[in-house]
C-alpha cells in the first residue's frame, strides 16, 4: 500500500517534471517566434495545455502551491491565446520565471515541505495584474451562414480564432469529410497538413450523419485566403466537399442560439465535470472519436531506471552463465565426447547472440537524447545573458545524441556551471565586442556528437579566452605551483590549472558564477561519470571545454588483466592498445618512468608498484595497456592480460569511497569479484601529480 | 483501534516491569572471547565465499566480495576491534548488514554461536576497563549466565 503511494508519487513528480519541461520548450519557442516577429497561435495553445494539465495534477495530487501558481499561468496564459493580452518580453520573462519555481515547487513536494518556496507570492501577484479578463463583444461572426449548432459548440479559443481570421478579412469554408473511423486521426492529419498552406482549420465537428458504423462525417470549418476554385482543387475529393460560408447580407439573431441543445453539445456536456476547463479540452479532443479519450494517448512507458539497472544485473548474471557453458563444453571435449560439446557450442554461440540482443536492447531503452538537458540550458542561457545584459547567440548541434539516462541527469548541472562561465568571464561585453570587432552578439556553441563508444560534447565561445597569466599568479598565489613550476608549464599545462580547487580567473564574486564555479567540481563530477574534460583556448578568439564520456555506465567491455595474483579489469573505451614489454627502452625522466611509443613517450605506471602489490618476477617479460584519457596517455604496467569479457560494473560501497583508482568491482564468475580501474583517476595520479612522482622518483633512486 | 493501543501498552508495561524490553542478540566469537550484535541488523549470515584484496583500503578491511550478485563490503571484525589473539576457530562466517547508506558490510567473525534474549535488567553499562577506540563500538556487557557477552554497536562499528 504504502508502495504504491510512493509509486504514485513519483509518478506525479516525473510526469509533472515532464509537463513543465515541455512548458519550457514551449515557452523558448515561443521566445524565438516574438525575436523573428510573428505570432504562432498553436505555441501558446500548446503552453496553455500543458500547464492546464500541470494544474489538473497538481489538484490530483493536493499539491498546492504547484495548483495555485498554474492556475494563475493559465489564466494568463488563456488571455494570451485569445488575444486579449499581447506576448510582449516582460510577460514571456514572467512566464519563464514560472519555470524556476516549479522546480522549487517540486523540489519542495519532494522534501515532504509545507514551506512555500521563495518567489511564489511575488510571481503569482505579478500574473494576476496581467491576467485580468475582459467579456469580448461579439464580432462580425454572426455575420455568416453559419450553422448555429457548430457556434454553439466552438470552444472560446476556437472563436476567438475564428473571429480574428475574419478580421483579417479571410473567407470562410465548410470542408465535409468522410473518413474510416479506423484510419481517422491519420486522415484528419493529412487534410489538417494539406490545409495548412492555404489557411486554418478552425475546428471540426462531427454531423451525426454517418452512412455506415465503419465511417464518420465531419464538418470542418476552415480560414483561407484563397478562393474557392483554389481550395477544391488542393483538398476536394471524393471524400471532401468544399464549400463556401457566404457571408449574409444582414446581421441575424444566429448568434443568441448559443444554449440550443445539440448532438455534439450534448457530448461535451456528458464529460464529467468538476474540471472547469475540462469541458473545452473535450470538444478539441474527444469529438474526434468519442471512445478515443478512454485509450491512452502515446504507447510509452515511464520506467525507474532501477527497474532496468535490475535487468541489467540479471544480464550480467547470465553472461556468468554463459561463461560456465562455454567451460563445460570445453570439458566435455576434452573428456572425448566431440558430439555433445559441438551441441553445446552451439547452444552456447545462440544464447551468446540472444544475450547480446537483449543487453543491447536494455541498453536503448536507457539512452535518451541530450537534447533534453541542452533545452534546460537553452533557458539557462537566455537567463543569464539578460541578467548581464550581454546578448548571446546559442547555437545546439547534435542534440539527438543519445547518451545513458543516468549521465544525462548528472551532466545538467557541470555544463550549466560551464556555460555560466562562459557568458560571465568568455563573453565581452558588447562596448569590448564593438572595439575588438567582434560581431555584437557572441556566440556559444554546444556541440555533441558520438565518437565509438563515446560521447564528445564541446562548449566553445567567441570570446576573450582565458588569460594564461592571470590563471597561473593565481595558482602561485595559491600555492598550487611554484616559480620554478612556472617556467616549465606548457601552454596546455597552464590551461589545465583551472581544474585545481580555488583558482578562479576573476578575483571578484558575482552572482552569475560567483567566484570561479568551481571548475574543479565540474571536473570531479564529470570524472564521476568516467568522463574527461579538456580545456583549449586562444586569447583574443575564444575557450573550447571538451567533455568525453562513455555512452553507458551499465555495461562496459573491459579487458582483463592479471598483476600478481589479482585479476583486475581496465574498459576498454579507454584501451587505445596492448603489447608485450621487456623493459627495454625505458628512460627514468623527473622520477617518472617513460617508454618510447612510435616515436612518442609515453609514461608507465607500474600497477603492482601503484596498489603496492606482490610483484611476479619485476625484471622479466611484462605487458604495457597503454590506456588513452583524453588527450593523455598511460601505459599500464601488468603481468598478464586475460582477455576481453562483457562486464557489469558496481560502485564501492561507502567504506571504500576513499580509495581511489578504482570506478567499482565486477563479478567474474566462479563466485570471484575482480576491480574495476579507473584509468582517468590513474593518468591524473600519475601524470598530473608531479610532485608526488618526483618525491617517489627520489625514494626510488636514493 | 483505540483498544489495540491500549493493549500493545499494557503488553509493554508488563514487560518493562519484569527485565524491560527483551532484545535478542546473534553471539559469536573472536578468539576465546565472546561477542553479540543486535539480531535484527544482521540480513544473513554466509560462509566466506572468495574475498578480493582492494589495494589501499583501511587494513581492517579485508576486500569485497560477491554474494548472489551483490557486491559486499567484508571488514575483518578482529582487526577493526583490535583483538591481537588468534582465532580459536576455523569456522569463519560473514555476518551481512546493510548501512543506511545501502551499501552491504560483511563483517568476519570466527564462529557464529546463537541467538540469545536479553532484558534490560541483563545488560551492564559498559565497564570503564574496556576504554580505548573499542569502547565507543560497545553496548553494554550482556550477562545471561556466568560468561560476560561484549555487546557490539553494529552501527558504529561499520560507520554508519
Amino acid at each position: 500500500m504504502v508502495d504504491s503511494i510512493d509509486k504514485a508519487r513519483e509518478e506525479f513528480f516525473s510526469e509533472a517534471q515532464e509537463i513543465i519541461e515541455t512548458f519550457s520548450r514551449n515557452l523558448l519557442a515561443l521566445d524565438a517566434t516574438i525575436s523573428e516577429g510573428v505570432k504562432d497561435p498553436t505555441l501558446i495553445n500548446e503552453a496553455f495545455r500543458a500547464v492546464h494539465t500541470l494544474k489538473g495534477l497538481a489538484g490530483l495530487f493536493g499539491a498546492v502551491a504547484m495548483g495555485t501558481l498554474s492556475h494563475h499561468l493559465e489564466d494568463l496564459l488563456d488571455e494570451l491565446r485569445l488575444g486579449r493580452a499581447e506576448l510582449t518580453r516582460a510577460v514571456l520573462d514572467l512566464l519563464f520565471g514560472s519555470i524556476d519555481v516549479f522546480g522549487k515547487i517540486l523540489a519542495a513536494e519532494r522534501a515532504g515541505s509545507e514551506a512555500i518556496p521563495p518567489g511564489l507570492d511575488e510571481l503569482v501577484g505579478r500574473l494576476r495584474e496581467l491576467g485580468g479578463s475582459d467579456v469580448p463583444e461579439p464580432g462580425m461572426v454572426t455575420e455568416y451562414e453559419l450553422d448555429p449548432g457548430m457556434l454553439a459548440v466552438l470552444t472560446e479559443y476556437e472563436e476567438h480564432r475564428l473571429r480574428s481570421n475574419l478580421e483579417q478579412g479571410l473567407r470562410l469554408y465548410r470542408l465535409h469529410v468522410k473518413f474510416d473511423l479506423a484510419t481517422l486521426d491519420k486522415a484528419l492529419e493529412e487534410i489538417k497538413d494539406r490545409a495548412k498552406r492555404h489557411g486554418e482549420i478552425i475546428t471540426y465537428l462531427p454531423t451525426g450523419e454517418s452512412s455506415s458504423i465503419e465511417t464518420i462525417e465531419l464538418d470542418l470549418l476552415m480560414a483561407s485566403h484563397d478562393d474557392l476554385s483554389i481550395l477544391i482543387g488542393a483538398l476536394a475529393s471524393e471524400r471532401i466537399i468544399v464549400e463556401e460560408i457566404e457571408r449574409r447580407p444582414q446581421l441575424s439573431a444566429a448568434f443568441s442560439s448559443r444554449s440550443h441543445p445539440h448532438v455534439a453539445a450534448e457530448r461535451v456536456l456528458s464529460v464529467p465535470s468538476g474540471h472547469p476547463r475540462l469541458g473545452e479540452e473535450a470538444a478539441d479532443l474527444a469529438l474526434v472519436s468519442p471512445d478515443r479519450s478512454l485509450r491512452s494517448l502515446t504507447q510509452t512507458v515511464r520506467v525507474d531506471i532501477r527497474k532496468l539497472d535490475r535487468l541489467m544485473n540479471i544480464v550480467g548474471e547470465l553472461a556468468i552463465v554463459r561463461n560456465v557453458l562455454s567451460r563445460i563444453a570445453d570439458r566435455v571435449r576434452a573428456e572425448g565426447q566431440p558430439q555433445i560439446s559441438s551441441e553445446l557450442f552451439r547452444v552456447h554461440r545462440n544464447f551468446e547472440r540472444r544475450l547480446t540482443e537483449m543487453q543491447d536492447g536494455i541498453l536503448e531503452v536507457r539512452m535518451v537524447p541530450l537534447g533534453q538537458v541542452f533545452e534546460r540550458l537553452s533557458r539557462v542561457v537566455r537567463q543569464i545573458s539578460r541578467e548581464l545584459d550581454k546578448e548571446i547567440r546559442f547555437v545546439i548541434t547534435g542534440s539527438e545524441t543519445e547518451i545513458d539516462k543516468l549521465i544525462v541527469e548528472e551532466l545538467s548541472d557541470p555544463l550549466m556551471h560551464m556555460i555560466r562561465n562562459s557568458i560571465d568571464h568568455g563573453i565581452e561585453d558588447a562596448a569590448e565586442r564593438a572595439r575588438v570587432g567582434k560581431p555584437a552578439a557572441g556566440t556559444i556553441a554546444l556541440n555533441a556528437f558520438q565518437k565509438g563508444n563515446h560521447v564528445v560534447i564541446e562548449i566553445e565561445d567567441d570570446g576573450r579566452g582565458i588569460d594564461e597569466n592571470a590563471l597561473m599568479q593565481k595558482a602561485l598565489r595559491l600555492g598550487k605551483i611554484d616559480l620554478t613550476d612556472r617556467e616549465q608549464l606548457s601552454r596546455e599545462e597552464i590551461l589545465s590549472l583551472i581544474f585545481l580547487p580555488g583558482v578562479s580567473t576573476r578575483e571578484r564574486a558575482d552572482d552569475v558564477s560567483g567566484r570561479g564555479v568551481g571548475m574543479d567540481v565540474v571536473k570531479t563530477n564529470i570524472g564521476h561519470l568516467g568522463g574527461v574534460i579538456d580545456v583549449q583556448s586562444e586569447p583574443g578568439i575564444g575557450t573550447k571545454m571538451t567533455i568525453t564520456l562513455p555512452i553507458t555506465l551499465a555495461i562496459v567491455s573491459a579487458l582483463l588483466v592479471k598483476v600478481g595474483e589479482q585479476v583486475f579489469a581496465i574498459p576498454l573505451n579507454s584501451v587505445s592498445e596492448a603489447l608485450a614489454f621487456d623493459g627495454r627502452g625505458v628512460r627514468v625522466v623527473d622520477g617518472r618512468e617513460l617508454m618510447g611509443l612510435r616515436g612518442q613517450s609515453l609514461p608507465l605506471c607500474r600497477l603492482a608498484r601503484v596498489f603496492d602489490l606482490p610483484e611476479e618476477n619485476p625484471s622479466g617479460r611484462k605487458f604495457v595497456v597503454v590506456a588513452t584519457v583524453g588527450t593523455k596517455r598511460l601505459g599500464i604496467l601488468v603481468d598478464y592480460l586475460i582477455g576481453q569479457q562483457d562486464i557489469v560494473i558496481k560502485p564501492l560501497g561507502k567504506s571504500l569511497a576513499q580509495v581511489r583508482g578504482f570506478s567499482g568491482a565486477t563479478e567474474l564468475g566462479d563466485q570471484n569479484v575482480g576491480l574495476v580501474l579507473d584509468p582517468a583517476a590513474l593518468v591524473e595520479e600519475v601524470l598530473l601529480s608531479g610532485e608526488s612522482a618526483r618525491e617517489k622518483g627520489l625514494r626510488a633512486h636514493g | 483501534m483505540a483498544n489495540l493501543t491500549r493493549v500493545e501498552r499494557r503488553g509493554h508495561l508488563r514487560r518493562a516491569a519484569a527485565a524491560g524490553p527483551i532484545r535478542e542478540f546473534l553471539t559469536f566469537t573472536l578468539s576465546v572471547d565472546l561477542y553479540a550484535v543486535e539480531l535484527t541488523t544482521i540480513r544473513e549470515i554466509v560462509s566466506p565465499p572468495p574475498v578480493t584484496h582492494v589495494p589501499r583500503a583501511q587494513h581492517d578491511v579485508l576486500g569485497v566480495c560477491s554474494v548472489r550478485g551483490v557486491l559486499v563490503t567484508v571488514v575483518d571484525l578482529r582487526k577493526r576491534l583490535r583483538v591481537a589473539a588468534p582465532p580459536a576457530s576455523s569456522r569463519t562466517r560473514i555476518l551481512l548488514s546493510e548501512t543506511g547508506s545501502g551499501e552491504v558490510v560483511g563483517l568476519l567473525v570466527d564462529e557464529v554461536r546463537q541467538v540469545i534474549r536479553l532484558g534490560a535488567g541483563e545488560i551492564e553499562p559498559v565497564a570503564a576497563v574496556l576504554g580505548g577506540d573499542i569502547s565507543a563500538h560497545v553496548l553494554g556487557i550482556g550477562r545471561p549466565g556466568n560468561d560476560p557477552i561484549i555487546l557490539l554497536d553494529l552501527s558504529s562499528i561499520i560507520g554508519d
